[in-house]
């Protein structure tokens, strides 16, 4: 049976529309409902209309505060999971000769990952805490006299936790762009007398960007919607626009939470857009 | 680079060199987590040691306070698999269709991603609350299972993106000349060559599932994953016993890694040994 | 005892007296040995029953819904979870939810939304034993304190599917007491070498960068008032309900603190609080009584130390949630009352927490493990935790003394103020601050 493209296409996507139908757009639609309520904290959500909730994440400064803080950690992190992320692809990929020991190597990678990520929070705080491992070696090998604080419940250990945990989400789309590099456009460069450098700015990077918009997306995506992460390894000392709502959540007060949550999503929603604008991840598609 | 074998530059080197110090840094809180978990009946979650002993792995798989560790890892378990097999199916399907324009394609594009951003917290709330609404009650198998793929199903299709992108046609269109149906040249043409894709949304379908913590929150009704149940565990009285869960998971990783790549080699070989076999005819 | 099952129900009178005979019987020869009387209903498809039991970790233990099934013939599980994820679970998913076991301060969320039913007090066997605490707000005869939000503020009900509480005694109870217990500051004693006596030691700069507080807003804010207060920074007219300006100025404080350098961490877990201490991280912060010992455990010094100001107390009750009907319904009043009967008593005394009715808990401690927990007096022996593993030397005293001393310094309680919002949105600025 042979169907037309466009028939054929629209039933390849229905699956995934469906599953994201019921339990995203539905739910999400609830969201925004109760984004426009009226609450009180004893009885809870209240059908009435009003934009309160929103004009009061406008007008607060808390909001700027908070948005501020997260964005600057997701700045750092996409910057340097991205760098990270290229070289150990571009390792795996160019460098590595058997695609077996490549895959092999990247797993080694995952494996940290099968285990809880709660479990690999509460580890940080024998390796980087005052008395832990780290400050132990430093004290040990004459670096410091005192122990180092700020290795452990500051912006530092956010941002190394956070590196740690989505490079590997940086690292697979790259991965997956450099691997379709036609090899012969490398060999035709090196022939015509490119320099490394060269090769690299003309041919890899512009031919992965796919890749890293991709990366990029993941990254942004999960450090903005992290309120796990920045709460425990700040020691609670830092926030985030989600840990925030959290807070709002955790007192039953869901239209303010609603309200921050539609807001988070606009804007995020937008970053997105600004990346894909950049690189346009669907046209290579079509062709 | 090249396909000559001859001495290897000294970027390699380099390149090899960052590449362990990234191992080394992604292991790092590993490594504390494999001493500590071996320590005695005093032990506790930080340094120093107190004792050697296999006292955290006994008490583990005894199961006492430490939680239903194994009732939880039941349910996780199958639910990741779920969840991996349903993400690179639907994933790789959606990733097809998108490769035609079709009307709608933008709208369901940003869906995902709205899935994606979504956050987690928030999103478990509302699907729990409509399974209270239609009266169905939540499981990790509908409700939960449901919730993950919202989370694994945009990382599934973003990266059919990245595998599909200046995908050679050419190999499709060279299967159809000879005569292949298409659902013959998808399973020989097409998907062997994204095959390294799949086993990424494989494996991001998986542990992403395995270690999910928002979109269960409100989604398993009444009886927790693991990462929700190892969650109420540090909430209460924690102990040594989940590094050891930290050391059991690694173990059966590797021993689950090194298991797949000797299937993949011994693959290879044979396929590799047949391909010379065609050849005489 | 038969007359009272069958007045509710709805089975009829006469299965109800014949069985009677059979489950005086069967109560005598089923569950373990020390108990008994259950389960004074015998139907046979009661055994089919599950009930679900959800709370947070440090009531909610396996062990105990284990002994339960033993005893009691039908299945009780065990739900843990966090508090914010509790509270949110009842409030949208209360069908998921049989046995709620969750904070007295919580309950003023929970009994609004209705999703909670009454329980008839004449069905609870030992009411009349129950501490006073709860169900008379007094202790050894005095009135206790009602700052905060006391167990005796949320105890009763105006009625079966009432939504408000009702300031007094009623037949109908929103809870039976649960767990409850005294906190105050826990402290590295090795480190910090001299007598600890006031909660402004919280907010003494000698231990600028090495304290912390715990951040849960509801009760954080409860440890850090105390500080002020005794540290004279701070008056409150009511610290159990803050006015907006007082919630400035205490958060005022906090952030200067914080800009200070003082707060080495917010613990958001009991681990977390127990890893700071036990690695030298903070040498003095709020703690809850199990962290205590779980750091001792380890070998390290610390100590729960009983301020001049007094305790903050907690409490937790067990409630019934309102789809609970029929043989269901009779098996969770069975579950409750096996709740205070003192197995359950005994078992989670040794985590450090109190009963409601301490009296039926005794038989099922040594005499050496209830002269620790509840009189104060030096243990004769090793001290062991439920699971066996040694806790505390022989000579050695519960710090703080015993159940009486405890308890008669309760200063404030857990809070739930009517800013609540606010002061949620106060707390988050400390925390971006």
């Amino acid at each position: 049976m042979k169907l037309a493209p466009t028939a054929a296409s629209y039933l390849e996507v229905a699956p995934l529309t469906l599953v994201l139908t019921v339990f995203l757009v539905i739910p999400l639609a609830m969201v925004v409902t109760v984004s426009f309520f009226e609450y009180d904290m004893i009885s809870g959500v209240i059908p009435v209309f009003t934009l309160d909730n929103y004009s009061y994440l406008f007008g607060s400064r808390l909001t700027l505060d908070l948005y501020a803080g997260t964005l600057k950690f997701a700045a750092i992190v996409w910057a340097i999971t991205l760098f990270v992320g290229f070289t150990v692809a571009y390792f795996l990929v160019f460098h590595v000769r058997s695609l077996i020991v490549a895959i092999g190597l990247f797993l080694l990678c995952t494996v940290p990952f099968w285990t809880s990520n709660i479990i690999r929070m509460i580890s940080w705080v024998p390796l980087l805490g005052k008395y832990g491992l780290f400050n132990q070696a430093l004290m040990g090998a004459g670096i410091t006299a005192e122990p180092v604080e700020w290795l452990l419940f500051s912006d530092f250990a956010v941002v190394v936790a956070y590196v740690h945990l989505f490079t590997l989400f940086m690292i697979v789309p790259i991965f997956n762009s450099m691997a379709r590099i036609d090899r012969s456009l490398i060999e035709a460069a090196v022939d015509a007398g490119a320099g490394r450098w060269q090769i690299m700015r003309e041919i890899v990077i512009p031919l992965s960007k796919t890749g890293i918009a991709l990366g990029s997306i993941f990254v942004i995506t999960l450090v903005m919607g992290d309120f796990f992460v920045v709460k425990v390894m700040s020691g609670g000392r830092t926030a985030s626009v989600v840990s925030a709502m959290f807070e709002d959540i955790r007192l039953l007060l869901y239209p303010p939470a609603a309200a921050s949550a539609v807001i988070l999503l606009i804007i995020v929603v937008l970053m997105v857009a600004a990346i894909l604008r950049i690189v346009d991840v669907r046209r290579e598609l079509a062709g | 680079m090249g396909h000559q074998y001859g001495r290897r530059p000294w970027t390699f080197y380099v390149l090899a060199a960052f590449f362990t110090l990234f191992v080394l840094f992604l292991y790092g809180p590993m490594l504390v987590v494999y001493t500590l978990s071996f320590q005695g009946p005093t032990g506790g979650l930080v340094f120093p040691l107190r004792g050697m002993s296999l006292h955290w792995f006994a008490a583990l798989f005894g199961q006492a306070r430490t939680g239903d560790v194994w009732g939880s890892f039941a349910r996780s378990l199958p639910l990741a698999l779920m969840v991996l097999t349903v993400t690179v199916i639907f994933s790789v399907m959606a990733g097809l269709a998108f490769r035609r324009r079709f009307a709608g394609a933008t709208a369901i594009f940003y869906m995902a991603i709205a899935s994606l951003i979504i956050p987690g917290l928030v999103l478990s709330i509302g699907i729990g609350l409509m399974f209270q609404f239609t009266g169905v009650p939540p499981r990790w198998y509908s409700s939960a299972f449901g919730g993950h793929l919202t989370w694994t199903l945009p990382f599934g299709l973003l990266i059919m993106f990245a595998v599909f992108s200046r995908f050679n046609r050419a190999y499709e269109e060279a299967a159809r000349d000879l005569g292949a149906g298409s659902w013959q040249t998808l399973r020989h043409v097409t998907l062997p060559i994204v095959a390294v894709g799949l086993i990424a949304v494989a494996l991001f379908g998986f542990t992403l599932s395995y270690d999910e913590f928002p979109r269960s929150w409100q989604t398993v009704g009444p009886y927790n994953t693991l990462p929700l149940e190892i969650w109420g565990m540090t909430t209460n009285i924690t102990s040594p016993a989940l590094y050891a869960l930290g050391t059991v998971t690694t173990a059966v990783s590797f021993a689950a890694i090194a298991i797949a790549l000797t299937a993949m080699a011994m693959i290879q070989r044979r396929r590799s040994r047949r391909a010379l076999g065609a050849g005489r005819g | 005892m038969s007359e009272q099952i069958s007045r509710v129900g709805k089975r009829g009178v006469t299965r109800r007296k014949v069985l009677k005979g059979a489950a005086a019987t069967a109560g005598v020869v089923a569950g373990s040995g020390a108990i008994t009387g259950f389960p004074t209903i015998w139907a046979q498809d009661i055994k089919s029953v599950t009930l679900t039991h959800v709370g947070m970790s440090y009531s909610t233990i396996i062990d105990i819904a284990r002994e339960a099934t033993k005893d009691l013939g039908f299945t009780v599980e065990m739900a843990v979870t966090d508090h914010e994820g509790f509270l949110n679970r009842v409030a949208t998913q209360p069908d998921s939810v049989d046995i709620a076991d969750f904070e007295i301060w919580q309950r003023k969320f929970a009994v609004p939304r209705g999703v909670l039913q009454g329980i008839d007090v004449k069905r609870i066997k030992q009411w009349d034993k129950l501490t006073p605490i709860y169900t008379k707000g007094e202790f050894q005869g005095r009135p206790i304190s009602r700052i905060g939000v006391s167990p005796y503020e949320v105890m009763y009900l105006d009625g079966k599917e009432a939504t408000t509480f009702h300031d007094g005694p009623t037949e109908w109870a929103s809870m039976v007491p649960g767990v409850f217990n005294a906190d105050t500051l826990g402290i590295r004693p090795d480190i910090i070498n001299r007598p600890v006596e006031t909660w402004a030691e919280l907010i003494n700069p000698e231990f600028s960068g090495r304290a912390a507080i715990q951040d849960i807003p509801a009760i954080g804010i409860m440890d850090a008032a105390m500080a002020l207060q005794a540290g004279g920074v701070v008056t409150y007219a009511d610290m159990g309900n803050m006015t907006r300006d007082e919630i400035d100025q205490t958060i005022g404080a906090l952030i200067d603190l914080k800009r200070k350098g003082h707060w080495r961490a917010l613990w958001g877990t009991f681990d977390q609080s127990v890893n700071l201490m036990a690695a030298g991280e903070v040498v003095i912060q709020s703690m809850w009584s199990p962290a205590v010992t779980a750091v001792r455990s380890q070998g390290v010094p610390c100590y729960y130390v009983p301020l001049k100001e007094g305790y903050r107390g907690w409490a937790n009750g067990l409630s019934l949630t309102r789809h609970l009907e029929g043989i269901k319904l009779d098996a969770a009043y069975e579950y409750i009352n096996w709740y205070l009967s003192g197995w359950m008593g005994a078992f989670i005394a040794k985590q450090g927490y109190y009963i409601g009715v301490p009296e039926t808990a005794k038989p099922f401690m040594t005499e050496n493990e209830w002269g620790y927990w509840y009189e104060g007096k030096p243990a004769t022996e090793t001290i062991t935790n439920p699971y066996g593993d040694p806790m505390e030397q022989a000579g050695q005293v519960r710090d703080g003394g015993s159940f009486e001393d405890r308890f008669s310094k309760i200063a404030v309680w857990n809070t739930f103020m009517d800013e609540s919002v606010y002061m949620n949105r106060k707390w988050n600025e400390f925390k971006t601050a």
